[in-house]
């Protein structure tokens, strides 16, 4: 069977877009087990895996691990009788601060707040940053210029000063950092389609699927996103980790509501506390965070590595 | 070619270059890999020698060997001896054994090395000038003192790594800056150096190209200031690694006049590792060829040509396409080449080898000399009573095979 | 010259995207409260307010509004600080030596010991060296800057008292002239030893603070870059000529991995922009950072305004200038997309 149209011409069964397709699935498929096998076979990923069970875990259970606080659970249950305990004293395993907020209770109510800060901007932003990407590169022209330009201003604004000025107009809040953090957020995977989809655009499966007719939505959906998935992926682990290190950030500074149990507002909580040799408040939600952010890139870095073709199959 | 006669060889004391029992292993994830296998051999001064074989057969190693160039770990020079033997004074260092300094001082100075593809062997963030420079600085540092004027002996501070390319930059500029009349002496020096190589070489513009990057210039050009470097300091001994590899055909041709060129003008002797048969055909004085780590047969060129006496080495012959081969026949020799890995001690072509008997899955074959400055690795040539073994088990015996054309023997 | 087209190309747009990042701006400020919030003086009475709200034109549809206000900004009119009770024109000087100060110490930090970490572990691949420091280096790219900076503080402020907080000894401040506008440098132009010494214990925690996480980035980039480069032949190439290993190192391997590392030192500049927020909060230095923190605080529009449009300007000029530079250091780059 020969079919000829601008300049591309398939000559034989097995170049039709059906079959390729499912030859490419069937490799990417295999491929994907084979990462996994590799991922899981370095000892570093394996440890931010565990990390970030655990964390999971340890948000899922927040309310049988320890009494949730009424009215507001985020907030941390004040025991004035102890303000101040080091840790140790009288049921505070990690201590409290200087208005008696136990620690523990702390880091595990503000596990669910990491959890949902970063599932809910790398969700949205995904989604968001992968439709704008798609559009600009699928339609191209004066669309895809534009849109790139705004990614441009976007990206010219240094992350976190964009999201710190985005919450600052809004007001102290939790939920303005989401906010904020999403409308910076998300150019990061518009670039990032972008570019696979002008790559993939010019590969001859996609050619062979035009000629043949196929919708754009088609190749789209069956050609272009599989693909695209590899870097995403990736980034969006990454993100998870550096969603929730800016995120303290910026409650630290003061972005979030008092009080809060949030890691970053924790640190803060407990720097004034130093001065006096109450080191433990501000450490251990130091941690806390630096081992959300950790474990996550560990498995960024493992998929990344995993994926990377210069490393693959060694 | 060379002018040396091809019949006064193997006893006299006259060598440059002898490689003794040399074996380099490499320690990989799977297992030790036996790359080179106790091989010998010898380059005498002004002579060619070319070292044949197929991809992954040793050759490369054994180049690299020569300079010690093989990364230690995962490397490692399992046995044997590489010895360099200065003509005028006698003196032999071993290259394996001796202490760095001194084989560096070696690299590039009395034995120099060429490179398969010129656009990866030269620094892409240095100027030619300045890769030039360093053969020189780093051999020729007194030379260029003097040459600027300076004498060595009560040479200023920095002038003396300034001389020999070694100081960074800061330590150049402040140089530049308290000593200016000698730095400047200094740099024309070198230039000087650099021009008079580059120009030995045929390149018509030197002084432009000595300010060019490598990205800049054309492959053969390249390779042209390749051999520049190589043979700056004078080298006694030059090896050439696939040296026409990556070349269009036409510049192939044109390099290999000027090496050839070279050569006869200063008499260095020449060590080519290739696979192209044609090279050997036209420059080489004797021919050794390798297989799987092995040193299979080795002599004067044109003769191993002319009657090949090793069984892999008539079918490489045979395997080469000619003019007025019929259509669709290529003499190919059956099988692959066996995994080196903690092989078996037998003769490493005895799978594929259509005289191959019982004893030659066995011994690993010796090499036996054979007339005329002749050896091959082959138990049709060994005596059976040698070995202890039965006839039986020994392939058919034989002297010395005349081959009327090589096709006549393939599997 | 590929190199100029580029840096035209470049240096076109820049305007460009600088209207882009002034109209979120402009977009934020409208966001809350009073428009005129950002020129008004806390003495002014409702007159001036009104005239105020006259002058810029509040009443107007907003994007006549917004041309007004760039208007204004153009002609250095960037509204009242509230924090620093003074035009922001006035104060954003000194804010932003004090910050540049502290970005290139840290930067400094983060680029000496970021390659010299990332060539020893590219060089001794998988051996303790490399191990180490990619560990080092995921750390400091997991590491709360904030956490970190309260982290050091302990020892050797608290129990040690070997380094101070804030930018320097007031008494000692003031004994030289300040011509740059950096403390470090100015001491040394006055040839003032004791200012020197000031100005350096005062600036080396939080330069290293702010530096670590920085220097994570260059570490790993620099390693990858090294391994690669030390396999590339012109490496051999070089040992073939006889020259020291520490020189092959040096000149053939190392200067070709500075290449790609370039960029990652440009985007650390970012990171260093952004981190310097909290090392100023808690170093108590006297930068940008700290400027728009008290800022947030106490609600002042136009300095955070202010710091936006100035961070993403150096940001884009650094970013820039990066780029020419690796246009510059790898010959064969085609430039542009």
């Amino acid at each position: 069977m020969t079919m000829t149209s601008e300049n591309v011409t398939i000559s034989s069964e097995s170049q039709h877009p059906r079959k390729l397709r499912s030859r490419a699935s069937s490799v990417r498929w295999a491929r994907r087990r084979e990462v996994m096998r590799e991922v899981l076979r370095n000892p570093l990923t394996v440890i931010g895996v565990v990390i970030i069970t655990l964390f999971l875990l340890m948000a899922a259970m927040a309310p049988l691990l320890t009494e949730a606080n009424q009215p507001d659970p985020y907030q941390s249950p004040r025991d004035w009788a102890n303000i101040d305990a080091a840790p140790g004293v009288e049921g505070h395993v990690l201590g409290t601060d200087s208005t008696g907020g136990d620690v523990l209770y702390g880091i595990i109510w503000g596990s669910r707040l990491s959890l949902q800060l970063s599932l809910t901007v790398v969700i949205s932003t995904l989604i968001i940053g992968t439709f704008v990407g798609s559009v600009a590169a699928m339609r191209g022209g004066r669309i895809d210029n534009f849109l790139m330009r705004v990614v441009d201003v976007f990206l010219a604004i240094p992350e976190l000063i964009f999201a710190l000025a985005i919450a600052a107009i809004l007001g102290p809040s939790f939920r303005n950092i989401i906010l904020a953090l999403a409308v910076v957020f998300w150019v990061k995977y518009a670039r990032i389609i972008r570019g696979e989809i002008i790559r993939v655009k010019q590969t001859d499966y996609v050619a062979a699927a035009r000629v043949v007719g196929d919708s754009t939505w088609n190749v789209y959906r069956k050609d272009v996103l599989p693909n695209a998935v590899t870097p995403l992926v990736v980034q969006a682990t990454l993100d998870m980790g550096n969603v929730v290190l800016i995120g303290a950030a910026l409650s630290y500074i003061g972005l979030a509501q008092a009080g809060l149990t949030e890691w970053g507002a924790m640190v803060s909580a407990g720097q004034s506390g130093i001065l006096a040799g109450q080191w433990w408040v501000s450490t251990f939600a130091g941690v806390a965070i630096l081992l959300w952010a950790l474990a996550f890139n560990l498995v960024g870095d493992g998929l990344r590595d995993a994926l990377d073709p210069k490393t693959e199959g060694r | 070619m060379s002018n040396v006669s091809v019949s006064d060889v193997n006893n006299s004391e006259d060598w440059l270059l002898r490689v003794d029992d040399l074996s380099v292993h490499f320690h990989t994830p799977r297992g030790v890999v036996q790359a080179v296998d106790h091989v010998s051999f010898e380059v005498r001064p002004g002579e060619t020698l070319a070292l044949v074989g197929e991809t992954g057969c040793g050759k490369s190693v054994t180049a690299r060997s020569i300079m010690k160039l093989v990364p230690e770990p995962p490397g490692d020079y399992a046995s044997g001896k590489v010895m360099l033997r200065n003509p005028a004074t006698g003196a032999v260092i071993d290259m394996l054994a001796a202490p760095m300094d001194q084989v560096r001082a070696t690299r590039g100075d009395r034995i120099a090395m060429i490179f398969q593809d010129p656009g990866k062997a030269l620094n892409p963030s240095l100027t030619i000038g300045r890769q030039l420079a360093e053969v020189f600085g780093e051999h020729r540092a007194q030379m260029l003192l003097t040459n600027a004027g300076i004498d060595p002996a009560k040479a200023p501070l920095g002038s003396k790594s300034v001389a020999s390319q070694r100081a960074g930059v800061i330590r150049r500029s402040f140089f530049n800056l308290t000593h200016r009349g000698q730095s400047r002496a200094l740099q024309a020096a070198v230039d000087a150096s650099v021009i008079d190589a580059l120009s030995d070489t045929g390149i018509p513009n030197p002084r432009k190209v000595m300010s060019s990057y490598p990205h800049e210039l054309s492959g053969g050009m390249k390779q042209r200031v390749m051999i520049a470097q190589a043979l700056a300091c004078d080298p006694d001994l030059l090896i050439a690694d696939e040296p026409t590899t990556a070349l269009d055909v036409t510049i192939q041709a044109r390099i290999l006049d000027l090496i050839n060129d070279m050569q006869q003008r200063r008499g260095t002797a020449i060590l080519y590792i290739t696979h192209d048969l044609s090279l050997v055909r036209q420059f080489a004085d004797r021919l050794a060829v390798m297989y799987a780590g092995r040193l299979v047969e080795s002599g004067p060129a044109l003769e191993v040509l002319r009657s090949p006496q090793h069984p892999y080495t008539q079918g490489l012959l045979a395997a080469i396409p000619r003019a007025g081969t019929p259509r669709g026949q290529l003499a190919a020799i059956a099988g692959s080449v066996p995994q080196l890995i903690d092989p078996p001690p037998q003769c490493h072509f005895s799978s594929r080898c259509s005289f191959s008997a019982q004893a030659c899955t066995n011994h690993v074959p010796g090499l036996i000399p054979l007339p005329v400055a002749r050896e091959v690795a082959c138990l049709r040539f060994t005596d059976a009573a040698s070995l202890g073994v039965n006839q039986e088990q020994m392939p058919s015996h034989v002297d010395l095979i005349e081959v009327e054309s090589a096709e006549a023997v393939s599997s | 010259m590929q190199v100029r087209q580029y840096l035209i190309r470049r240096l076109a747009l820049l305007p460009l995207i600088m209207l882009g990042v002034s109209i979120i701006v402009f977009t934020l400020t409208r966001f809350t409260g009073s428009p005129v919030g950002i020129y008004a003086t806390p003495d002014m009475t409702p007159d001036e307010l009104a005239a105020l709200e006259e002058r810029y034109r509040l009443d107007e549809p907003i994007p006549v509004q917004y041309a007004y206000w760039l208007w204004g900004l153009l002609r250095g009119d960037l509204g009242w600080s509230g924090v620093s009770v003074a035009p922001v024109t006035d104060v954003i000087g000194l804010k932003l030596a004090a910050t540049l100060e502290l970005a290139l110490f840290a930067a400094l930090v983060a680029i000496v010991g970021g390659i010299a970490l990332g060539t020893i572990a590219g060089v001794r691949r998988n051996k303790a060296p490399d191990h180490a420091a990619r560990f080092f280096s995921i750390l400091g790219a997991s590491t709360p800057t904030f956490w970190f900076g309260l982290l050091l503080l302990i020892p050797f402020y608290l129990w040690l008292d070997w380094f101070p907080i804030g930018r320097s000894t007031p008494e000692i401040f003031d004994t030289i002239a300040h011509p740059t506008g950096l403390y470090t440098v100015d001491s040394v132009v006055s040839l003032n030893p004791t200012a020197m010494w000031d100005s350096i214990r005062h600036i080396i925690l939080p330069a290293v603070v702010l530096g670590f996480g920085a220097m994570a980035i260059i570490v790993r980039m620099m390693r990858s870059s090294m391994v690669e480069t030390m396999s590339e032949e012109y490496v051999d190439a070089a040992r073939a000529k006889g020259l020291p290993e520490k020189l092959v190192i040096k000149r053939h391997a190392r200067r070709n991995a500075l290449v790609p590392t370039a960029t990652v030192i440009g985007l650390s500049f970012g990171f260093l922009l952004q981190g310097a927020v909290a090392v100023e909060l808690i170093f108590r230095w006297p930068g940008l950072g700290q400027w728009v923190t008290s800022a947030i605080l106490s609600g002042d529009q136009a300095t955070i305004m202010a710091y936006v449009l100035i961070t993403s300007l150096i940001f884009m000029l650094i970013n820039l200038t990066v780029d020419i530079a690796y246009a510059y250091l790898d010959r064969r780059v085609v430039l542009g997309s």
